[in-house]
C-alpha cells in the first residue's frame, strides 16, 4: 500500500517525444535499446541495429537473436535472448561470453552501470543488479509496475513500464524502489527498452510498433 | 514482454509451434499460457488449446484488456475449428469492440470475421450476410482477406448469386496468393471446383441434362417458370414460391410441369401427389381442392386450367416451363439438394419436403454425416441439419497475436 501511495504522489508530466525513428525494414519490433556514445543500438528480433541518431540511418547490423534488453559497457554489447545474456564484442559482432539471465527468461530491460548489469524482470516487477561475469544476483529492487527497460544516468535509476495501454518512464530510488518521478507516454505508446544518451535524451523502443523514440530527459533545472 | 515470451513468439511466427511450446512449457503466467494455447491449436490439440487460452484470458490484469481480448478471439477461432458453436456471440463482439478501442484493427476484424463464419455454420445466412457487410476487406491482412472472400463466396453460392461468388473467390485467390498460405489456396481451389460440378439436372423431352451451379442460376434468371426439385419450390425471375412445407402442392406442380405444354392426366396427378394407385371419388374431390390451392399460390406466375383429361399449366408471359431435379436420383441426393440452401433444417422439415418418413430421412442423414457431407447442431428435438460448407473454411487457424503488447 505504501508503494501505491508514493506512486500517486510522485510528480508526473507528459513525456516530450522529440523524434521518432523507424520502423526499420525487416524489424517487426524493438526489444531493447542502448547507446554507445555515437549510435543508438536497437535490438530487433533478428539483429542488433546501430542507428545514427542524426540521420536515422542504420549504420551497422549484427545478426543476433534479440528477445529483450540491450546494454553497452564501453566495449561490449550485452543482449538478452531466451534465458541468457550474451556478451558481444561491438567491434567484431562475436559473442565472447554467455551468462544465465537472472529471471530465467522472464527478463526484459538491461542496463550497464558501475560495473554491474541491471536486469528488469518484466511481470515480476523487479530489477536485479547482477555480476556481469557470473550472472550472480547481487541485489534486487522491487517496483510496482511491469519493468520493460532500465537505464542509469547521472546516478539516477530510470525504468520503463508498460501495462496495457499505459506506459511511463519512471525514476525510482535505487535503495527502496520508491517512485520519484514519472514521464507519461501518450496512450497506446509503449516503452520496450530504455537508454539515455548521457545528455538530454532518452531513447525508447516502441515494441510492436517497431519505432524508436527520442524523449527529452528532465534536467535538474527543470525539476524545480 | 519478457525474453522467453519474445523467443517463443519468434518461433511461432516462423511456424515452429513445438519450439514455441518448448520455451514456455513450464510457465503459467498469462502471456505464456496464451502462447502455449496458440501453439497447441496449431498442433491440432484444440481442446487443450481452448483451456489454455481461457486460463490466459482470466489471468491478464485489468490494465491488460487488449491481451485478454486477443485471447478471447483466439479461443473463439479454436471453437469454430472444433465446430463448437455453443459459445456466446456477445463475448466475441465485446472483444472486437475492445480491440478496436485499443488500436488493434486487424484483430478486431478477425473477431468480426469469426462471428460471421459462425453464423454461416449455424445456417443463419441473413445474419451472416449483415455481419460480413461490416467486415472491410481493405483493412485486412491478406490471410484474413482470403478467409473473408471465402465466406462471402460461400454465402453467394448458397443463394445462387454466381457472379458474386466468382468475384469473391477471385478476391480470395489473390489474397491467398499474397499471403502465401498454401492451405488457403487449396480451399479457394476447392470452392472454385464446386462451381464446376453438376449441381442439378434438367428434365426435358425425357432427357436429362446436367447443370452447373452457374447454369442453374442462368436458368432462374431467364424468366422461365422453374419447378425446382432441388430446393422444392417454383421460381420465375425474382419470384420464389417455396413449397418445401407443402409436398402435395409441389408434387402436383411437378407433374403439371413435366406434362407441359400438354395436360396432365387426373389419375397420374392423384397417383403422384397422394401416392395411391386406386383413385376414387374422394381423391378426385381432394385433387380439385389441392389444385385450387396451387392455382391461388401461382396466380401471378401461371394459370392452371381444367381439361377433359385433367389439368394444364399455362404460364403467363409465354414463359417456358422447366423442371430441375437433383443431379442424381435417390434420397441422399434429394437431402443434399435441399440442404444446399445453407439453412438449418429439422429432420421433420426434411421428411415433409421429401414426402417420406422421418425414419428414412434419419437413416440417410446418418450415412451422409458419416461421410462428412452434412452436419448437425443441437440435440433431440432441437436438432438441426446443415450441409457441410462448400468452401471448407474454418479449418485454417489464423490466430491473432495473442500477446501482451511489449
Amino acid at each position: 500500500m505504501k508503494v501505491a501511495t508514493e506512486s500517486r504522489l510522485a510528480p508526473a508530466h507528459a513525456a516530450e517525444i522529440v523524434r521518432e525513428y523507424g520502423p526499420f525494414p525487416g524489424a517487426a519490433k524493438i526489444a531493447g535499446v542502448t547507446h554507445d556514445g555515437h549510435n543508438v543500438w536497437a535490438a530487433t528480433p533478428e539483429a542488433l541495429l546501430a542507428i545514427d541518431p542524426a540521420s536515422g540511418e542504420t549504420r551497422r547490423r549484427i545478426a543476433q537473436a534479440c528477445d529483450a534488453g540491450t546494454a553497452f559497457d564501453g566495449k561490449y554489447l550485452y543482449q538478452i535472448a531466451e534465458a541468457r545474456i550474451s556478451k558481444i564484442d561491438a567491434a567484431t559482432g562475436a559473442v565472447v561470453a554467455t551468462i544465465p539471465a537472472p529471471g530465467q527468461g522472464k527478463d526484459s530491460g538491461l542496463a550497464w552501470a558501475e560495473g554491474s548489469l541491471w536486469v528488469g524482470q518484466y511481470r515480476d516487477r523487479k530489477i536485479h543488479q547482477i555480476d556481469p561475469e557470473t550472472g550472480k544476483i547481487l541485489r534486487t529492487i522491487e517496483t510496482n509496475r511491469f519493468v520493460t527497460g532500465v537505464t542509469w544516468v547521472d546516478g539516477e535509476l530510470w525504468h520503463g513500464t508498460w501495462e496495457g495501454d499505459e506506459s511511463e518512464i519512471r525514476r525510482i530510488d535505487p535503495q527502496d524502489g520508491t517512485v520519484l518521478e514519472r514521464l507519461q507516454m501518450p496512450p497506446g505508446t509503449g516503452v520496450s527498452g530504455l537508454e539515455s544518451d548521457g545528455a538530454g535524451l532518452f531513447y525508447a523502443g516502441g515494441g510492436e510498433s517497431g519505432k524508436l523514440r527520442a524523449i527529452r530527459r528532465p534536467t535538474s533545472r527543470s525539476k524545480s | 514482454m519478457d525474453s522467453l515470451i519474445a523467443a517463443s513468439a519468434r518461433a511461432l511466427a516462423a511456424g515452429d509451434a513445438l519450439g514455441a511450446l518448448k520455451r514456455v512449457a513450464l510457465r503459467d503466467d498469462p502471456p505464456a499460457l496464451a502462447l502455449r494455447g496458440i501453439a497447441m491449436a496449431q498442433l491440432g490439440e484444440h481442446g487443450r488449446a481452448r483451456e489454455l487460452l481461457r486460463r490466459a484470458a482470466r489471468g491478464f490484469g485489468t490494465h491488460e484488456e487488449r491481451a485478454r481480448a486477443r485471447c478471447v478471439v483466439a479461443e473463439a477461432e479454436v471453437a469454430l475449428a472444433m465446430r463448437d458453436l455453443g459459445g456466446s456471440p456477445r463475448t466475441l463482439a465485446a472483444a472486437a469492440a475492445t480491440l478496436e478501442a485499443h488500436a488493434d484493427p486487424a484483430n478486431a476484424l478477425q473477431a468480426r470475421l469469426i462471428a460471421a463464419r459462425r453464423l454461416l455454420l449455424l445456417g443463419r445466412l441473413a445474419d451472416a450476410a449483415s455481419a460480413l457487410e461490416q467486415v472491410d476487406a481493405r483493412g485486412l491482412p491478406p490471410a484474413l482477406a482470403a478467409v473473408a472472400g471465402l465466406a462471402r463466396a460461400e454465402l453467394a453460392m448458397r443463394s445462387l448469386r454466381i457472379v458474386d461468388a466468382q468475384a469473391a473467390l477471385q478476391q480470395a485467390q489473390s489474397a491467398a496468393t499474397q499471403a502465401g498460405v498454401p492451405a488457403l489456396l487449396a480451399e479457394v481451389e476447392e470452392a472454385q471446383a464446386v462451381l464446376l460440378r453438376p449441381a442439378a439436372s434438367r428434365l426435358a423431352g425425357g432427357k436429362v441434362h446436367l447443370l452447373r451451379l452457374e447454369e442453374v442460376a442462368a436458368l432462374q434468371a431467364s424468366g422461365a417458370l422453374v419447378i425446382d426439385g432441388c430446393r422444392h419450390g417454383v421460381r420465375a425471375g425474382a419470384a420464389w414460391k417455396p413449397l418445401a412445407r407443402r409436398p402435395v402442392l409441389f408434387a402436383l406442380a411437378r407433374v403439371l410441369a413435366e406434362s407441359w405444354p400438354g395436360d396432365a392426366d387426373r389419375n397420374v396427378l392423384i397417383a403422384d401427389a397422394f401416392r395411391t394407385k386406386r383413385p376414387d371419388e374422394t381423391h378426385r374431390a381432394r385433387l380439385r381442392v389441392e389444385i385450387g390451392r396451387l392455382r391461388t399460390l401461382l396466380a401471378d406466375l401461371a394459370d392452371i386450367e381444367a381439361t377433359a383429361r385433367g389439368f394444364v399449366l399455362r404460364p403467363h408471359e409465354a414463359r417456358e416451363v422447366v423442371v430441375v431435379a437433383p443431379p442424381i436420383a435417390g434420397e441422399q441426393a434429394s437431402l443434399l439438394a435441399l440442404l444446399a440452401d445453407g439453412a438449418a433444417w429439422s429432420t421433420s422439415g426434411l421428411a415433409l419436403a421429401l414426402g417420406t418418413s422421418q425414419r428414412t430421412v434419419q437413416r440417410a442423414l446418418a450415412e451422409l454425416e458419416e461421410a462428412g457431407r452434412v452436419r448437425s447442431l443441437g440435440q433431440a428435438r432441437a436438432r438441426r441439419w446443415l450441409a457441410a460448407p462448400l468452401a471448407g473454411f474454418a479449418t485454417n487457424l489464423l490466430l491473432p497475436a495473442a500477446l501482451p503488447a511489449g
